[in-house]
């Protein structure tokens, strides 16, 4: 109909405003790409992090933010839970192993947890990438992003990470294993025993600090008796911890040890139920955002529409030309439609790939702050919007189309 | 090859009193070379874009042979000016970044997505009978007179049965402009065509048959050319 080298040779003639156009939608693709892209990047991300993560048991409170901070090591005081139950848990036969997480410490920015030596192997996805998991007070085993190497001295600073507080100058934790990478935020955690950060902050039995300094001879049975023992199992009086992740041997023993926790003092959650209702919040942002992005594409439309208009008006005298030497209307209605649509088109390509590069680059910023590595990818949703925006396209471009085909068409208009 | 006549035909534009066009009657035989001239706004322009069917006049019949164009609606009356009318513009209207031969292939193109082969070498035959020795160079780089003269072969190109031309010679300095009206000629009577030429161009004029003149729409002189010269004058 309208050849394929005149449509190309009008749109090289107005390359600028083509341009300007291109990149206007393109930009408005590429914001509601990057936010679909990104949340599902999030969703992913985190359920992958949960994985590892049975049951947590915690004090009575919020879920969520029990949740947010034993699994995502998100920075807050929680209650603390007596700790009896970390005891009758690390003893219940139905439990393969329960780890305390115990926080309050952070060093350079990245928290410090206190847990279990077999809870060090696990969350590190079950074997370590070098060195061994602690077996000593003052050891430590790093996640697979700490910036630190084995032997690495760690001075535990009071208070959460990004909070201020002063240095403990009873302990240096000695670096002894590093944790296979998981894309969790256990990747940026140093785990020592919690038995340290309970002594840490005078909680339990208030033993003088083990000193182990080179060539003291004394060390290994000088410090009284049991303290040196570490993990499981627990004293009478074990002291409280914010949480215990919980491994349960087989399915229904994991779903039995909910409902008996679930009761107050204490809660027990799945991890994974507690984000599918963080999901359905997050989905509100989006569904937010989302309508955001595609109000900016409307806008879009209708400025191209507009622009189409006018500079259609400019072109009143090519069009009654090609009507001269004989286009038949349709053929003037399939170039404008066509121009419009290649415009749209290559706008709504450019911005799929720049906002999955713009979800990339905030995914990367995010997991270099939380450790959760959230994975970018194209979904069959993401045709769907591109195929509904490019329809939308198509019945907005019919408007500057059906105004070329009911233009007049006479000679002597040129002048 | 058919006639032209129109009968009864009046066209008038909102605003004004006085029809921008009324003739009575008109008969253009076929093969004819026909010179319409007379002041601007005297309905020169009205008179084609009826007579090639870009326009209908208000009442009255437009008549190439059989077909009316005045009772066709748009769809037919752009497939006959697709087949049966070559026109050539004063300011070429051809399209840029486009080559000369893509330009004179342009209108057959719209009817038809695979392009005869035969056509391609009609095209290129025609612009070399026209004199552009470069057929693939982009049109915009082209001397106006040159652009001109692939205007003429893009109008010739589908063999059409009336050449229509505006002011062919208008925008082209005399030398390039007697070319063009020397090639109008020559391939109107090559191809058996009517010729119909609005111009101001005495030059021009003097190489038609016949000579219409139009005041206020109005037909004032019909004359063959031979005695044309004096008319012409006599108008300016």
């Amino acid at each position: 109909m309208i050849p394929l080298g005149f449509i190309l040779a009008d749109l090289r003639r107005l390359w600028l405003g083509a341009l300007a156009i291109v990149l206007l939608i393109a930009l408005a693709t590429a914001l509601g790409m990057a936010v679909q892209l990104q949340e599902r990047a999030l969703r992913l991300g985190s359920a992958r992090a949960a994985d590892r993560f049975d049951i947590v048991v915690g004090a009575a409170g919020s879920e969520t933010q029990l949740v947010l901070s034993a699994v995502f090591l998100q920075a807050a005081p929680l209650p603390l839970m007596d700790g009896s139950v970390l005891k009758a848990l690390a003893e219940d036969p139905r439990v393969a192993y329960a780890a305390p997480v115990g926080f309050g410490d952070s060093f350079e920015g990245q928290p410090i947890v206190g847990t279990i030596a077999a809870f060090a192997r696990e969350a590190g996805g079950g074997a370590l990438s070098e060195g061994q998991v602690f077996d000593a007070l003052d050891e430590a085993v790093v996640g697979a992003r700490v910036p630190l190497a084995l032997g690495g001295v760690i001075k535990p600073m009071h208070g959460l990470p990004g909070e201020g507080g002063h240095t403990h100058s009873e302990i240096a934790y000695r670096v002894v294993g590093r944790m296979a990478p998981t894309g969790t935020p256990w990747d940026r955690a140093i785990l020592v025993p919690i038995e340290a950060v309970w002594r840490l902050h005078g909680m339990g039995d208030a033993h003088a600090w083990p000193r182990r300094v080179e060539g003291e001879a004394e060390h290994a049975h000088g410090l009284g008796g049991d303290s040196d023992h570490l993990g499981s199992p627990w004293p009478q009086a074990t002291p409280g911890v914010p949480a215990v992740i919980v491994k349960a041997r087989t399915i229904a023993d994991a779903y039995r040890l909910r409902a008996q926790y679930r009761k107050p003092p204490t809660l027990a959650v799945f991890p994974a139920e507690v984000l599918v209702r963080l999901y359905g919040t997050l989905g509100d942002a989006r569904l937010l955002l989302g309508g955001i992005a595609l109000g900016a594409q409307a806008l879009v439309i209708v400025a191209v529409m507009l622009v189409s208009a006018v500079h259609l008006a400019q072109r009143r005298a090519q069009i009654a030309a090609l009507r001269a030497l004989g286009a038949p209307r349709r053929a003037i209605f399939a170039l404008v439609w066509s121009e419009v649509m290649a415009l749209v088109g290559a706008g709504a390509m450019l911005g799929a790939g720049l906002g999955f590069l713009a979800a990339r680059m905030v995914a990367t910023q995010l997991t270099r702050q939380s450790g959760i590595v959230l994975p970018v990818e194209f979904a069959p949703e993401d045709l769907v919007f591109l195929a509904l925006l490019l329809g939308v396209a198509a019945l907005a471009a019919m408007v500057p189309a059906v105004m070329a085909y009911r233009q007049p068409a006479t000679i002597g208009l040129s002048a | 090859m058919p006639d032209l006549s129109l009968e009864a035909v009046r066209v008038s534009f909102p605003g004004l009193a006085a029809p921008a066009l009324d003739i009575p009657a008109l008969h253009v035989a076929a093969g004819t070379r026909l010179a319409v001239t007379g002041p601007s706004g005297a309905g020169k322009t009205t008179l084609i874009n009826l007579i090639v069917g870009l326009t209908r006049p208000d009442s009255g019949r437009i008549a190439w042979g059989e077909t009316d164009l005045a009772s066709l609606g748009e769809g037919r009356r752009d497939r006959f000016r697709a087949a049966h009318v070559g026109l050539v513009m004063q300011n070429f209207h051809l399209f840029a970044g486009l080559s000369a031969l893509d330009n004179v292939l342009l209108p057959a193109r719209f009817w038809s997505l695979r392009l005869d082969p035969a056509l391609k070498a009609r095209a290129l035959a025609l612009l070399e009978r026209v004199g552009v020795r470069r057929p693939r160079q982009k049109v915009e780089t082209l001397s106006r007179g040159e652009m001109q003269r692939v205007a003429v072969a893009r109008a010739v190109l589908m063999r059409p049965d009336v050449l229509v031309a505006d002011e062919p010679t208008a925008s082209l300095d005399a030398e390039a402009g007697d070319a063009v009206a020397g090639l109008l000629c020559a391939l109107a009577r090559e191809q058996h065509a009517t010729l119909i030429v609005v111009t101001h161009d005495a030059r021009l004029v003097a190489r038609m048959a016949r000579h219409l003149t139009l005041v206020d729409g109005r037909i004032v002189a019909d004359v063959p050319v031979a005695r044309a010269d004096g008319a012409a004058e006599a108008a300016q």
